[in-house]
């Protein structure tokens, strides 16, 4: 049903160079086909409204033979259903394919384990920690491999966009955010500040590269290797520093509070009865905010640990690692 | 008897500009006309003033490096054009100017029900204006209209967001105390005989308007409120740095300023249901249809804020309730559109300024609302959020569809409110540069922003130079367009032909009263009757304008 116009719409964008850029996301062709449906839909609307307008000014316009309106009815209630039934039919229409497109875009292709970088937004600049502790004001990716970023911000809200990716999300200050995708095309795209955040937000520019596979990927990740200190290492010196340890064992044997152990990405029973997801934002809350929610079966006793928002993706990443307990 | 004195009872007495002589006759006058005369003035000087910010912000991009003004002086500039746009022009441009003169006469009673009320809206409005105005002299403001957190609320700002804030809260003031006066005159002070449906339609516009302005404006006032404390004390509501939420200030922010662009477009509507009928000199088409779909977007208006924050991380599935909800507003508009096109139909169209208006309302809204479904369907949103599509697409709504209409509305009631024709030739003049203008300036930038540029940039790629150039000299254009048509109204009041009571042979109330009208308003009160029904209307003569057959003032 949407083929024809979403040809017509290729044809049509292919006409004017730089109008749509490239497509090189898994969730880009989607978008576009959304786009180039809506696109049609509005000009065939436009088109009409403006036909109307123009034809009905013509051929009724006041001129001396013809001072008085002819005679016409002042309502028609067959009218009046049908254009509210077509543009209701419409919005039904519109919203399924779009939300059917944009719930794939919330998820993570299955497959292959993802490739998750922390992505830090600051005033003017990104910064991106890379699976095996490699750190770059660059992101980089692998062309096929499902990808997720987690944002953070640790001044005011940015937001990472990729017009090529078809993809935004809101880098917010105090919280984690999501983008999930997979990178199509090998090249270089840029990447935009698309939430304003002061002096130089339009120059927050850098670029995604996406390496055409794992082994190029793994090549640049291996370059000046352990100048600084990965997150994994930041994440388990406050774990020893701030004495995290006194209370959480790391290898599953009991505690003041719960071993976090294989605790990552797994639902925890609360003492209140709910159950909420170990992610980063349980984890977060979990160090700035003990009391909000408590382990089944422990106290509430830890006190907040201000930590700042590198020493708790530090934290997270350490965490990650702490696999499967027995 | 002469036409005019059958047509106008009241013709008789001072007209309200001569009751009352001097400058505290107007500053502290309790007439609803001199109250909407004020408000008049000091929006169009708002418009122009956050048109010269416009020019600013077009002529800094005419280079992709920028260069005119510096990164910070441009960002001030963008603020200041929005705010003192949105707070200052579009939200009370049409209500408090236009509605302010037309809803007792159109109702046909002497003032609006609480007339000190109104004074002191027309006040705080005032000192809200002034409070704006006053953060260009403590060194501006570069936050965005938006202020969003924490940007907004960061401890290195001074005097600047506080005024802002404070202004934001005495306009929003100012809204409410308007909304609850239209609201009362229109519930308890209709002539007798007129039932809720022979109102005419900006009524039952400006009624939904109402609603929204008593409803949303106190969430907006109780905002900026917790902005305010939160910049003095640091409670930690907004602010992470104290345990505070920015989001959460979206979520109040745009549970206000989504329903304030019904606030911006629903009077716009109005108008146009007016003009559409009397220059096609045929009852409106579908008048239940209409009144109530302005009622249906002022109901679904409250339940799409939440498609602001779409990319703000917020949970997937609010997301799609809201992209469905958000949907749903293009039902009552599309409604509409196709009632305002189905009243030419077989009419009388005359093509006076007002018209020309209205004609260019209905392309410039068609595109204004169509592309709202980009934005409303997720998918198509979350590339398309913050980037120059965005920008294009809410100028065709609040400039392109807004402003246009407020002009119409404008040039329509212009001779009840001077009792002067304004020029027709400039009229059209203004009406086409203006229909041209908006479009060379907005419609590149759909094209820049599907590309990827975002907004608030003072810089920008090289591949965008061109969509900004014409960006630039369509904004030219529209300006030049501006001004005639403020020259055009200007200068009519010296040099204009006197205005009949009823130059246009309109049926609703405040064409019987005299133009302009006399300080009670009507001589006689009136009573109320089909505001559409142009059937014993006819042309006497351009001086003495149309009048009722049977000597019957409507």
């Amino acid at each position: 049903m949407i083929q024809m116009p979403e040809r017509l719409a290729g044809i049509l964008l292919a006409a004017g160079p730089g109008f749509m850029p490239e497509r090189a996301s898994s969730v880009a062709e989607g978008v576009d086909h959304v786009f180039g449906f809506l696109f049609w839909l509005s000009a065939f609307f436009l088109a009409l409204i403006v036909a109307l307008t123009v034809f009905f000014v013509v051929r009724y316009r006041s001129r001396p033979s013809r001072r008085e309106p002819e005679a016409s009815p002042d309502h028609d209630n067959r009218l009046e259903v049908l254009w509210t039934a077509i543009p209701l039919a419409l919005v039904f229409v519109i919203f399924a394919l779009s939300t059917k497109v944009y719930l794939e875009m919330t998820e993570l292709e299955p497959g292959a384990a993802p490739l998750r970088v922390q992505v830090t937004g600051r005033k003017w600049s990104w910064w991106f920690d890379h699976p095996g502790g490699k750190g770059a004001n660059q992101l980089h990716l692998v062309a096929g491999r499902p990808t997720e970023l987690v944002l953070a911000s640790t001044d005011v809200i940015h937001s990472l966009y990729v017009p090529e990716f078809r993809l935004k999300q809101d880098a917010v200050p105090g919280r984690f955010t999501k983008m999930v995708f997979t990178p199509t095309l090998p090249g270089t795209y840029p990447i935009l500040c698309a939430e304003y955040c002061g002096t130089n937000h339009s120059t927050m520019l850098t670029v995604a590269v996406v390496h055409p596979d794992q082994a190029a990927f793994d090549a640049w990740a291996r370059e000046g290797q352990g100048a600084e200190e990965t997150l994994v290492q930041v994440g388990e010196r406050v774990f020893a520093e701030k004495g995290c340890s006194a209370c959480h064992s790391v290898d599953g044997s009991p505690g003041v509070g719960p071993s976090l152990k294989g605790i990552w990405g797994k639902d925890r029973k609360l003492a209140d009865g709910k159950t909420v997801r170990a992610d980063e934002n349980y984890v977060r809350e979990s160090i700035v905010k003990p009391g909000a929610k408590i382990s089944a079966g422990y106290d509430d006793v830890m006190p907040p640990i201000p930590l700042d928002d590198r020493e708790i993706q530090g934290v997270i990443a350490y965490l990650q690692g702490l696999k499967e307990a027995p | 008897m002469t036409h005019a004195e059958a047509a106008v009872p009241g013709a008789t007495g001072e007209s309200y500009l001569d009751h009352g002589r001097g400058i505290r006759s107007w500053l502290l006058t309790l007439d609803h006309k001199r109250i909407g005369i004020m408000y008049l003035v000091l929006i169009v000087v708002s418009l122009f003033l956050g048109g010269i910010f416009a020019m600013v912000v077009r002529f800094h991009l005419w280079n992709p490096g920028g260069g005119l003004v510096s990164n910070d002086a441009y960002n001030k500039m963008f603020t200041l054009h929005g705010a003192v746009m949105i707070f200052l022009f579009v939200i009370p441009g049409i209500p408090s100017a236009l509605g302010n003169f037309v809803v007792p006469l159109q109702v046909g009673a002497k003032d609006v029900a609480f007339p000190r009320v109104n004074l002191l809206s027309f006040w705080l409005f005032a000192a809200g204006a002034v409070l704006f105005v006053a953060t260009l002299v403590v060194g501006g403001l570069d936050t965005g209209w938006t202020l969003y957190p924490p940007y907004s609320l960061e401890s290195s700002r001074g005097l600047g967001i506080l005024l802002a804030l404070t202004g934001v809260f005495l306009a929003g003031f100012s809204s409410i105390l308007t909304g609850v006066n239209f609201i009362a005159t229109i519930h308890k002070m209709r002539a007798p005989g007129m039932g809720w449906f022979d109102l005419p339609l900006f009524l039952w516009a400006l009624y939904a308007t109402a609603i929204i302005q008593i409803f949303a404006t106190p969430v907006l006032g109780i905002t900026v409120a917790l902005g305010f404390l939160e910049r003095l004390f640091h409670l930690g509501i907004f602010m992470p740095e104290y345990g505070g939420d920015p989001v959460l200030f979206q979520h109040f922010f745009w549970f206000y300023s989504h329903p304030a662009v019904y606030i911006m477009i629903l009077p716009a509507m109005g108008i146009v249901s007016e003009v559409v009928s009397v220059f096609s000199r045929k009852p409106i088409f579908g008048y239940r249809f209409i009144a109530m779909s302005s009622i249906a977007i002022a109901v679904i208006g409250f339940l799409v804020w939440g498609h602001h924050m779409f990319t703000s991380g917020q949970s997937k599935w609010t997301n799609v309730i809201f992209s469905f909800l958000t949907l749903l507003v293009a039902i009552p508009s599309a409604i509409k559109t196709f009632n305002w096109l189905a009243t030419m139909y077989k009419g009388a169209i005359v093509l006076k300024t007002p018209m020309l208006y209205v004609l260019s309302f209905f392309a410039i809204f068609g595109v204004g609302g169509l592309t709202g479904l980009f934005l409303g369907a997720l998918a198509t949103d979350i590339p398309l959020h913050d980037t120059y599509f965005v920008v294009a697409h809410f100028h065709f709504v609040m400039v392109g569809a807004v402003m246009i209409a407020f002009l119409a509305g404008l040039h329509y009631w212009w001779p009840k409110m001077t009792g002067r024709m304004y020029d027709e030739r400039l009229g059209t003049a203004s009406a086409v540069l203006v229909f041209l203008g908006f479009n060379l300036t907005f419609i590149p930038q759909f094209f820049a922003g599907v590309a990827g540029m975002p907004r608030r940039y003072a810089t920008y790629a090289a591949q965008f130079q061109g969509a900004n150039r014409l960006s630039t000299v369509g904004a030219v254009v529209l300006t030049t367009g501006l001004v005639i048509a403020l020259w055009g109204l200007l200068a009519s009041l010296r040099r204009g032909a006197r205005a009949p009571a009823n130059p246009w042979g309109a049926a609703s109330l405040e064409w019987t009263a005299a133009s302009p009208p006399i300080h009670d308003n009507f001589a006689v009160p009136p009573r109320g009757g089909r505001p559409y029904d142009f059937g014993g209307l006819r042309l006497v003569s351009d001086e003495a304008g149309w009048v009722r057959a049977g000597g019957e003032g409507a």
